[in-house]
């Protein structure tokens, strides 16, 4: 359980992250969103006592993480592959990040195992491609086999593989009872990973919603239909929030209404159809219908 | 809720595994011990001090008499304190270049224990470093001196021999001070070669300036090389002028990177 109430940091006159507020409940994969610059790394290293808030307060379990008496036990964080010295091995960081805890050479050996870098662990980390650096950050964060796991990025740079692993790997935490935080710019893996979202924009909690609800809410269902009489089906339908647009002869695509509504009607009217086929809306249209005036970095849109 | 249920969970195989100044230690004494940089220093430091003591002793018959056998051991710390100082320096700056700082701080999130585990584990790798190259120096440099250290005369061997190791690892606090308080490798080597290298230089120059600079000549046995002699000189009588001395420029830098490190963001 993360909660963290009014969360504000501030460097300069940048805000940063802005009066953010949100609990992360054990047992399910929550989602961390946000366009780049959102505040969510902030966020995120404010959580584990990086960096101090300029006001709010943020606690793990109940506690401040700088409180904790055995914070990789409590807490698994990766929080950019890059926070590992580049001249040690990967077994060496390993070992030293475990003996400040205690913790033994057969734990190292087996998250080594369980990441998959067992055939790397004696190389230098400075050497190491995104993919294994990745790798070598979570097996860091498994050290002490921890209850709230904080994952930035973690599938950034890895292969296919590693990212259903990954996936799999996390569901499986959340459904042994653990507290799982992700953020990921990758939508439909995102969208195949959390149970829930907290999607940020501009230092913001612009949603906070089961992932399901968040899509449907943010997204409408389109349907695509095909007909001989269209026209006359078209002009039947008479409900003011429905749009239709023309895709090719014979085909419309319509929102606002419901495939039931449509079947229904072309029943009534007698009216042949060829295709009715809803398309519900994604996460990702979900996520930049959200996120539409909260992108700091703007790319243009190609004409 | 769900928490409720995933506490009694994690109770019934509670981990043995606890964060503690002991485990600490042991974790920076492994860092420091699986980095090549460290060897390297290590290393130079070790090639430096006798080969120098090798040279002073084959020249030492022309010395003519007088010249104390702790000497010729002792000597070249005024160019192994610079490699002492820089490992201080790198030991937490490549931690901030790399963002190793960062799996650091998070394991241990009290920021005060991880400067004074580093300190206590960089003083004390030098200082066992340096009692090794002492005790090469010394078997070495026996057959060329034509007195040898007498150590039935605390005062001429061991004393100012130990003196010598607490004055390496002195200059590696120094390094490690300027390093927290800094971050960058390159500012805290600078930082630290100039305090103990340049300055001396800069407050002799003034000897040729007249006796209305004699006061700045005078302040140059405050620096901690002129300090590290005054302690480690064989029969020596400013003893503790030179421990305080020394004491106050290893621990000025760390306490002011103490102070930095709680305050900044990491």
């Amino acid at each position: 359980m993360i909660v963290a109430e009014h969360l504000t940091k501030r460097y300069g006159d940048k805000t940063a992250v802005d009066d953010v507020s949100f609990t992360v409940a054990p047992g399910r994969v929550t989602g961390f969103l946000g366009p780049n610059g959102a505040g969510k790394s902030t966020t995120m290293r404010m959580i584990v006592g990086l960096d101090r808030p300029s006001s709010g307060h943020v606690s793990v379990r109940g506690q401040d993480y700088r409180r904790l008496r055995s914070p990789l036990t409590e807490v698994g964080v990766l929080l950019d592959a890059k926070a590992i010295h580049t001249g040690r091995s990967a077994r060496n960081h390993l070992r030293a990040m475990a003996a400040t805890h205690g913790i033994g050479r057969a734990r190292v050996d087996e998250v080594i195992e369980l990441t998959g870098i067992g055939s790397v662990a004696g190389k230098r980390a400075g050497g190491f491609s995104l993919g294994m650096g990745q790798r070598l950050g979570i097996a860091a964060a498994l050290l002490g086999d921890p209850h709230t796991l904080i994952l930035d990025e973690p599938v950034n740079g890895l292969d296919p593989e590693g990212v259903r692993w990954v996936r799999q790997f996390v569901r499986h935490l959340a459904s042994e009872g653990r507290t799982v935080l992700l953020s990921s710019h990758l939508m439909s893996e995102m969208a195949q990973t959390a149970d829930h979202v907290i999607v940020l924009g501009r230092g913001r909690v612009l949603a906070d919603a089961p992932l399901p609800e968040l899509v449907s809410t943010w997204t409408s269902t389109t349907l695509v239909v095909r007909s001989p009489r269209l026209d006359e089906l078209v002009s039947s339908l008479r409900i003011p929030d429905a749009t239709v647009s023309v895709l090719e002869p014979g085909a419309v695509q319509i929102t606002g209404v419901t495939a039931q509504t449509v079947g229904d009607l072309a029943a009534a009217h007698g009216i042949p159809l060829y295709e009715l086929t809803p398309k519900a809306g994604s996460l990702e249209d979900a996520y930049l219908a959200l996120t539409d005036d909260s992108v700091e970095y703007k790319t243009k849109e190609i004409a | 809720m769900t928490a409720v249920a995933a506490a009694p969970r994690r109770a019934t195989h509670a981990p043995a595994f606890r964060l503690s100044f002991a485990h600490l230690l042991k974790s920076e004494f492994i860092k420091i011990l699986t980095l090549r940089s460290t060897w390297w220093s290590l290393g130079v430091t070790a090639v430096l001090s006798i080969g120098i003591s090798l040279l002073i002793a084959a020249a030492s018959r022309d010395f003519g008499g007088g010249f104390a056998a702790a000497n010729v051991i002792l000597s070249p710390t005024q160019f192994t304190m610079l490699v002492a100082g820089i490992l201080g320096a790198i030991v937490i700056t490549g931690e901030y270049s790399t963002g190793m700082i960062r799996s650091t701080l998070t394991a241990e999130p009290r920021r005060g224990a991880v400067l004074l585990a580093k300190a206590v584990v960089v003083a004390l790798v030098m200082a066992a470093t340096t009692v090794v190259i002492y005790a090469v120096a010394i078997a070495v440099t026996a057959p060329l001196l034509t007195e040898g250290l007498d150590w039935s005369e605390p005062a001429q061997s061991i004393v100012p021999l130990a003196l010598g190791v607490v004055s390496m690892a002195a200059f590696t606090l120094i390094g490690l001070g300027f390093g927290f308080l800094i971050r960058s490798g390159a500012g805290a080597i600078a930082a630290t070669v100039g305090v103990l290298f340049v300055l001396p230089i800069v407050f002799s120059l003034f000897s040729f300036a007249g006796a209305s600079w004699q006061w700045l000549v005078d302040g140059a046995k405050y620096l901690p090389v002129n300090a590290a002699a005054m302690l480690t000189a064989p029969g020596g009588d400013e003893l503790a002028t030179g421990g305080i001395t020394l004491a106050v420029w290893a621990l000025a830098p760390l306490v002011l990177g103490w102070v930095a490190l709680r305050a900044r963001d990491a």
